[in-house]
């Protein structure tokens, strides 16, 4: 058993290693693909002759094709992803101050999804081919045909601009901001023991999180109502049925359970996904995030800022599908079983 | 409902229609009209939809202009109609694109060795680990913004998911005792696969095509609202929204109309992809 899991982890470790590499040799092909004079973009336009002869000289432009990969690996290695021509900061730097607020908000649009969307997948597997699911399945198809931006848009038109309930943009209100610790503001105001300070921070997280949850949660509530529904039909809860066991106590201990590896699946997947989405939302409601981060460096042009981002994106999502995989080995005998070859009972196959 | 392949419904679509549930008919009806729209909404729209005449600005929906004017004076009906072409088209070609090629890439791993197979797949996890919208976005800066880089990234991180769909249902085809006493009969690879493990294998890439569009539609939308596919001032939806965004409090039309117009096209490409789902599985499936 154990050296068949050193094996299973070192493979997916080999994997990922992989998967980096390839994402690397991805980033540094778009950067060719770009014309005109790589120097003359690293440096900037406004950058002098002689700068751009430096640049060139440190970025090993001069380099034949392969030495030039060779020189962008090594620098990647180093952790150095080169330098935002529109904040003059390293891109590391850059993406380590936007990082924060994304985190915060994927969290909360996690936490909305597991609360609002797996009750309700579960509702429709109950009422299944009944009127609530034929209403749940609609609400859902209509969930997921909702462009975010537009959505987002209007909420903040809505409650925010109209109705005056919500603030408008931002991560906390002038003058209740929390001396930075970890960057987001709903934690940072609880370190700083500030409750009112947290409080306007929940307020200035609602809507975006909300937008963003949206497809999410329509997405989660049709997987969980399908693989509900197949989970309700295996023979043991036939059977807890038939022993007079509760609806209720069927459908969580009975029928949740089984469900329970599609969901984190899922929710390690949409973490991907959301970080993507969170670049159509973070520049409406003006979140200093990842997504507005990549958003203005696009609209600047600021080519190794962009794609410092798409690397650092595609290796955190490699990263996340190994800790799903992870989860999924230590909580579920039977992808152990799958993956290890071990019986599902411990004991020997 | 008996199972039905989605080649035969297409054969047969007024038989099919009319046992189909109102839904469903209306889903189908929706994505017909959205169709007519790409192909003749030039010829319907009133007004030229880049005709700026500021004295006509931020007009409400009214008589002379059914759906208002932007703060451009530009006929918002007029730019709906325009927009369908690269909103809708972009997005036909994305997901057509990515499904050829996915279809394609999985036919050769079929047919090659099983390094191959073993490479193919794992170029597939690392395109599917960059999501769509961060890998356009590094697309644009490279390729320059516009709907061509746009519909090019799409392409590029659409293609390993239909690859993967396609290889699962032609490997499922590959076991089929037709398929082997082919092999036995000596047809060549070619001829297996054209003639009679991809026939056999397509139906639900063909539902996942009509189910991808609607979600393509909005991430065409998307890309162009934050100035990585079209530019202003072409009347793409996604674009249109964008700029009317600035002036939901004077004239809510221009951002709320365009973005309706999205939602509705990808509610119903979602709908009637469903509605082939159900049909070629032969249950109802969500």
């Amino acid at each position: 058993m154990d050296r068949r899991l050193t094996r299973y982890l070192l493979r997916r470790l080999w994997l990922v290693v992989l998967a980096v590499w390839g994402l690397a040799t991805l980033v540094f092909f778009m950067i060719k693909a770009i014309p005109g004079d790589e120097a003359q973009s690293a440096a900037g336009i406004t950058a002098t002759p002689e700068q751009v002869e430096v640049v060139r000289e440190r970025l090993g432009l001069n380099l034949p094709l392969w030495g030039q990969y060779l020189a962008y690996l090594g620098r990647l290695l180093h952790g150095d992803l080169g330098s935002s021509i529109f904040t003059f900061r390293p891109v590391t730097a850059d993406l380590g101050g936007a990082l924060p607020a994304t985190v915060e908000l994927v969290a909360a649009a996690v936490l909305l999804n597991l609360l609002i969307g797996v009750p309700v997948g579960m509702l429709a597997a109950a009422y299944e081919r009944r009127r609530p699911d034929a209403a749940i399945r609609l609400g859902a198809i209509a969930g997921g045909a909702l462009p975010l931006f537009w959505l987002g848009l209007i909420l903040q038109h809505l409650f925010g601009a109209r109705l005056g309930i919500l603030p408008i943009s931002g991560t906390q209100s002038m003058g209740m901001e929390a001396p930075r610790v970890t960057g987001m503001a709903t934690v940072d105001s609880l370190l700083a023991g500030d409750l009112m300070g947290w409080w306007d921070a929940v307020q200035h997280l609602v809507l975006p999180a909300v937008t963003l949850s949206v497809p999410f949660i329509a997405f989660a509530v049709r997987l969980v109502r399908t693989s509900m529904i197949t989970a309700l039909e295996a023979d043991h809860v036939v059977m807890a049925r038939a022993k007079g066991a509760s609806p209720l106590r069927v459908m969580l201990q009975h029928g949740l359970r089984t469900c329970l590896g599609p969901i984190v699946t899922l929710i390690g997947m949409q973490t991907g996904w959301m970080i993507g989405a969170a670049v159509l939302i973070e520049g409406v409601f003006g979140r200093p995030g990842v997504g507005a981060y990549l958003t203005e460096a696009v609209q600047q042009k600021d080519t190794f800022a962009v794609l410092g981002v798409v690397l650092f994106t595609g290796v955190t999502v490699t990263l996340v599908n190994l800790a799903v995989d992870l989860v999924q080995l230590v909580s579920d005998p039977r992808v152990r079983a799958a993956q290890l070859g071990a019986s599902p009972l411990g004991a020997k196959a | 409902m008996t199972s039905m392949t989605t080649s035969a419904l297409l054969r047969r679509p007024v038989l099919r229609l009319r046992r189909m549930p109102k839904l469903d008919r209306a889903a189908f009806a929706m994505v017909g009209l959205l169709l007519l729209t790409v192909a003749f909404g030039p010829l319907l729209a009133p007004y030229d939809p880049y005709h700026v005449d500021l004295g006509q600005a931020m007009l409400p929906p009214g008589a002379e202009h059914w759906l208002g004017t932007d703060s451009s004076g530009r006929d918002v009906l007029s730019r709906v109609l325009y927009g369908a072409r690269p909103t809708i088209l972009g997005s036909l070609c994305a997901v057509g694109l990515s499904a050829l090629i996915g279809v394609t890439v999985a036919s050769l791993a079929a047919l090659a060795p099983r390094w191959v197979d073993d490479a193919i797949m794992r170029i597939c996890d690392i395109a599917l680990s960059l999501p769509i919208m961060v890998m356009a976005l590094g697309i644009s800066v490279a390729l320059g913004p516009s709907l061509r880089s746009a519909i090019i990234a799409m392409v590029l991180s659409w293609w390993p998911s239909f690859t993967r769909l396609a290889r699962a249902e032609i490997r499922t085809t590959m076991t089929s005792t037709y398929v082997e006493s082919a092999v036995i009969t000596g047809v060549s690879r070619w001829r297996l696969m054209t003639r009679h493990v991809l026939p056999n294998s397509l139906d639900s890439v063909y539902v996942q095509v009509t189910l991808e569009i609607g979600g393509a539609t909005l991430i065409m939308a998307g890309l162009s609202f934050i100035g990585a596919g079209a530019q202003p001032p072409s009347a793409e939806w996604g674009a249109m929204v964008e700029s009317g965004s600035r002036f939901l409090t004077s004239a809510w039309w221009t951002a709320v109309v365009p973005g309706a117009v999205i939602t509705l096209t990808a509610l119903a490409f979602a709908l009637a992809g469903d509605a082939l789902r159900a049909r070629t599985s032969g249950r109802e499936v969500m």
